[in-house]
């Protein structure tokens, strides 16, 4: 018995004395963050992530954590700029043959890996040939295998021959980590140590990386593009990211992703941390839409699809769910990129045309105000996955469509299940989900009727000839205006037929602490981050880092 | 038994729809459905459950626990070690021991306040003391423990900067002296543990206290009292041994609880745990970790019963002698 009590005191004591030690330390000093500061290299950033990422080699991974820190590694053959036009990135200049099936890389002179061994054609020639071996785990092979032929003629010049012209292959390009060869040849590249101490050729190269708590980067001397300003990028594992704002506020994390609400709501109400952290929005990668099953009644028909365009208030739905954080579209490309028409205009909110095709479609009002045709009601179910926005969206929409006499209820499903219970299966009537606003415009693998197959992802059984011919055309063209063209005229159909309703495309909300410099506000097309190597954080405002927690 | 176990945990997995390959972020255009069933087949996802749960069972009773499906491919169980000398630790290895420290220390916290508290509001029977212990404990049971954690996290953190907010250890971490970096463990220990114990108190007070209650009515407590012994020594060594009997029960049913660790808690204090661990694990269909995490757990259940009839055959004479049952 003596000893139970003996623990408890010792407990008691323990906790006790920590209080003492922890409140014995502050710290008060009033920094001017507004200031002008001189660029100055050193210091360090810390950043927040939900995820841990899975594995460095971005061709295996595919979770964006991954992605996101393998980019601060690795390199690819050419990169967009800030304005998302193609630049040279390991590649300094390419060619593309007259008959548009050859493209020549031609790469910088002495590009060195952050071991100092030389990077050379060889191994983009190895890179290349790693993702299209079919032992290789990666989803993302098909892009690459229509090369034809690869080869690397001298160290400096790596040329592929496609078997007919390949209008994204620069695009697909610029999404390829270069690997080291002279590390990876006689590596198992499904299971590899690699894949958590990778050894890239970009401004930053991994330090260390603790499991499930942070990975720390530092930079790398010999990269080709000079050495970054900030000389270590920590990001901690924070899943949730009520934790993140905290520790944000508490000035223990310098960077994180947020939500409308904090950005709306929050920050204009909390001065104290106005004064210490800095917003950016930019536009997002993706947009989210509502998507027709048009292989089923009444879907099948334009004038249903269209008529539930009319009754969906895009602007309310906008407000309510992105407190206004985000814009309508009315093609799958981002506003004000070339890819889209700038000449057509989402579906404005008008419930009077709504009721007056659906009638031409044949429903008539009966008593109760539901809207009936040959004795049913029009009725269906939304399904979307466990995403709290577009459950708050598909509650919009299903009030909007109760106006005017349409039954909708709302289901929501974890992710695999969603996907192999019902979109696999074709087993749904509507659904609210998210596509990436891509910078090729090209869309074969979403709109082209070839692509219905079960896993494929026209899964909402879109088919229309002259999309598809338009498809089939625009990858093969790379003259950049006869393509622009030809997306012009497909997304112009494919806000004719309305197979989806296009809902928003929301913001992407950053806050950053201020002590970080040289983050470009208001954030260029490409985002804040492209430009990361070239933020810096002044001496006076560095934090202490034995003390920081 | 265990067999019986993993069958049964195995094929209800299975149940689920979907596998590794149909994870959110596999829904990309650039991802061929031809990739994803070559990885399928790489997997034998393609192949009936009952062949694939063969194939399981042929490899755990090597002790083999298999790789990750996820993209990592981590080893499930421990670390394994490539021909060049890398070290690639195991999933489970690194998380158990962190969830096992957090869930000990709470256990031991949790039956030492417990016990106390128990056992001043039986002796204090009805009285505001009693009263106000119960309503407590029951407070504590009752409070949602994601929304006090994050007050907390607030008032601890950000308002006052007394404790880290989140995450296991600060980041100069390494500089730190040994002792620096217990104190360091300690202090973002506190608001964790201290926020799992909190549900755990009302139980087992609660049973302390209606233990002794029972044992204090009894009639060898009448004969202590009529014999003179002081009221202390009454109720802690002729009581309160005896009140605490039931408890051996619980501390061995607890055992397979110790590798258990809470989603919530682990993700609002960005504790790299097992409760994150099996959680990330059935939302990527990652078969390998939950059924390795599910065996391990099935197996220290087993062990917890054992250990709880070993315990009470020690602890009570009556039982080691077949007298009651």
């Amino acid at each position: 018995m003596k000893k139970k009590f003996l623990l408890l005191n010792l407990t008691t004591i323990l906790i006790s004395s920590l209080f003492v030690i922890s409140c014995s330390k502050e710290y008060s000093e009033v920094i001017d963050y507004n200031k002008e500061y001189k660029i100055i290299s050193g210091g360090s950033l810390i950043n927040a992530m939900a995820g841990e990422p899975s594995n460095l080699i971005a061709m295996i991974a595919g979770d964006s954590a991954s992605s996101q820190i393998a980019g601060n590694i690795f390199n690819s053959l050419i990169k967009y700029d800030e304005n998302l036009n193609y630049a040279p990135d390991l590649a300094e200049s390419w060619e593309i043959s007259k008959n548009q099936k050859t493209i020549t890389f031609k790469l910088k002179k002495g590009l060195k890996w952050a071991d100092d061994r030389p990077l050379t054609s060889s191994d983009v020639l190895f890179t290349w040939k790693l993702i299209t071996n079919p032992d290789t785990r990666t989803p993302y092979a098909s892009d690459y295998q229509l090369v034809k032929k690869a080869s690397a003629p001298d160290p400096l010049t790596f040329r592929i021959t496609y078997e007919s012209s390949y209008a994204p292959a620069l695009d697909t390009w610029t999404s390829l980590h270069i690997l080291p060869k002279h590390i990876l040849k006689n590596e198992d590249i499904n299971n590899t140590f690699f894949s958590r101490k990778p050894v890239g050729s970009s401004y930053y190269k991994l330090k260390e990386w603790i499991s499930g708590q942070q990975v720390t980067l530092e930079a790398n001397e010999k990269s080709i593009s000079g050495a970054p300003l900030i000389k270590k990028l920590i990001s901690r594992i924070i899943p949730d990211t009520s934790s993140q704002f905290l520790e944000l506020t508490a000035d223990n994390i310098d960077l994180m992703n947020i939500n409308p609400i904090q950005y709306q709501r929050v920050f204009p109400a909390r001065t104290d941390l106005q004064e210490k952290i800095e917003l950016y929005k930019e536009l997002g990668n993706g947009y989210t839409y509502l998507g027709f099953n048009l292989k089923k009644e009444p879907f099948n028909d334009i004038k249903v699809r269209q008529a539930l365009n009319y009754a969906i208030d895009k602007d309310e739905v906008i407000k309510g769910v992105l407190l206004g954080l985000g814009e309508p579209i009315s093609s799958p490309y981002k506003p004000g990129t070339r890819w889209n028409n700038p000449n057509l205009n989402p579906y404005p909110y008008k419930p009077s045309r709504a009721l007056k095709l659906l009638k031409e479609a044949g429903f008539k009002k009966n008593d109760n105000g539901q809207l009936m045709r040959d004795g049913k009601p029009l009725k269906f179910e939304i399904i979307t996955n466990q995403n709290k926005q577009r459950e708050m969206t598909a509650v919009v929409i299903q009030k909007r469509l109760q106006e005017i006499g349409v039954e909708v209820s709302i289901r929501v499903i974890e992710w695999a299940s969603f996907v192999n219970r019902f979109i696999k299966t074709g087993d749904f009537d509507v659904v609210v989900l998210g596509w990436g606003l891509s910078l090729d415009p090209d869309q074969y693998n979403i709109w082209h009727s070839s692509q219905q197959g079960p896993g494929q992802f026209n899964f909402l059984g879109y088919s229309n000839k002259n999309v598809d011919r338009l498809l089939e055309l625009g990858r093969k063209e790379l003259n950049i205006s006869k393509r622009e063209k030809i997306y012009h005229k497909f997304s112009k159909y494919l806000l004719e037929d309305s197979p989806i309703v296009y809902l928003y495309a929301g913001y992407g909300l950053s806050a950053v602490h201020k002590r970080v410099k040289g983050i470009k506000n208001p954030a260029p097309p490409a985002g804040i981050y492209h430009n990361n190597y070239d933020w810096f954080i002044p001496n006076p405002l560095r934090r202490n880092e034995i003390s920081a927690r | 038994m265990l067999i019986g176990i993993s069958l049964v945990s195995f094929f209800i997995m299975h149940l689920a729809p979907g596998d590794v390959t149909s994870t959110e972020a596999s829904f990309n255009p650039r991802a061929s459905e031809e990739s994803r069933q070559k990885l399928r087949e790489l997997y034998n996802l393609d192949k009936p459950v009952i062949i694939q749960y063969g194939l399981w069972l042929k490899r755990i009773v090597q002790l083999d626990f298999g790789n990750s499906f996820a993209s990592h491919q981590k080893p499930v169980l421990w670390e394994q070690k490539d021909k060049s000398g890398n070290i690639t630790k195991g999933l489970i290895q690194e998380s158990l021991p962190i969830t096992l420290m957090i869930n000990l220390i709470g256990i031991c916290i949790i039956f030492s306040i417990s016990i106390f508290l128990g056992t001043l509001s039986a002796i204090r029977q009805n009285s505001w003391v009693d009263r106000s212990i119960t309503l407590l404990v029951f407070i504590g049971f009752a409070i949602p423990g994601f929304w006090l954690a994050l007050l907390l996290m607030y008032w601890t953190g950000v308002s006052n900067q007394w404790l880290p907010i989140s995450g296991l250890h600060s980041l100069g971490y390494q500089n730190l002296s040994n002792f620096g970096q217990f104190i360091d463990l300690l202090k973002h220990l506190i608001l964790p543990v201290s926020i799992s114990s909190l549900s755990g108190l009302a139980g087992i007070s609660l049973y302390v206290r209606n233990g002794m209650l029972d044992i204090l009515h009894q009639d060898f407590i009448t004969t202590a009292r009529s014999k003179g012994l002081k009221e202390t020594k009454i109720v802690f060594i002729h009581a309160l041994k005896n009140a605490i009997l039931p408890l051996i029960t619980i501390v061995g049913l607890s055992i397979p609880g110790l590798i258990g660790g809470s989603v919530i808690a682990e993700s609002i204090f960005a504790i790299p745990g097992m409760g994150k661990l099996f959680y990330d694990s059935v939302l990527m269909r990652d078969f390998p970790v939950i059924m390795g995490i599910l065996t391990i757990g099935s197996f220290l259940t087993l062990i917890g019963n054992l250990l709880a009839d070993i315990g009470y055959a020690w602890a009570d004479p009556r039982v080691r002698k077949g007298l009651v049952k």
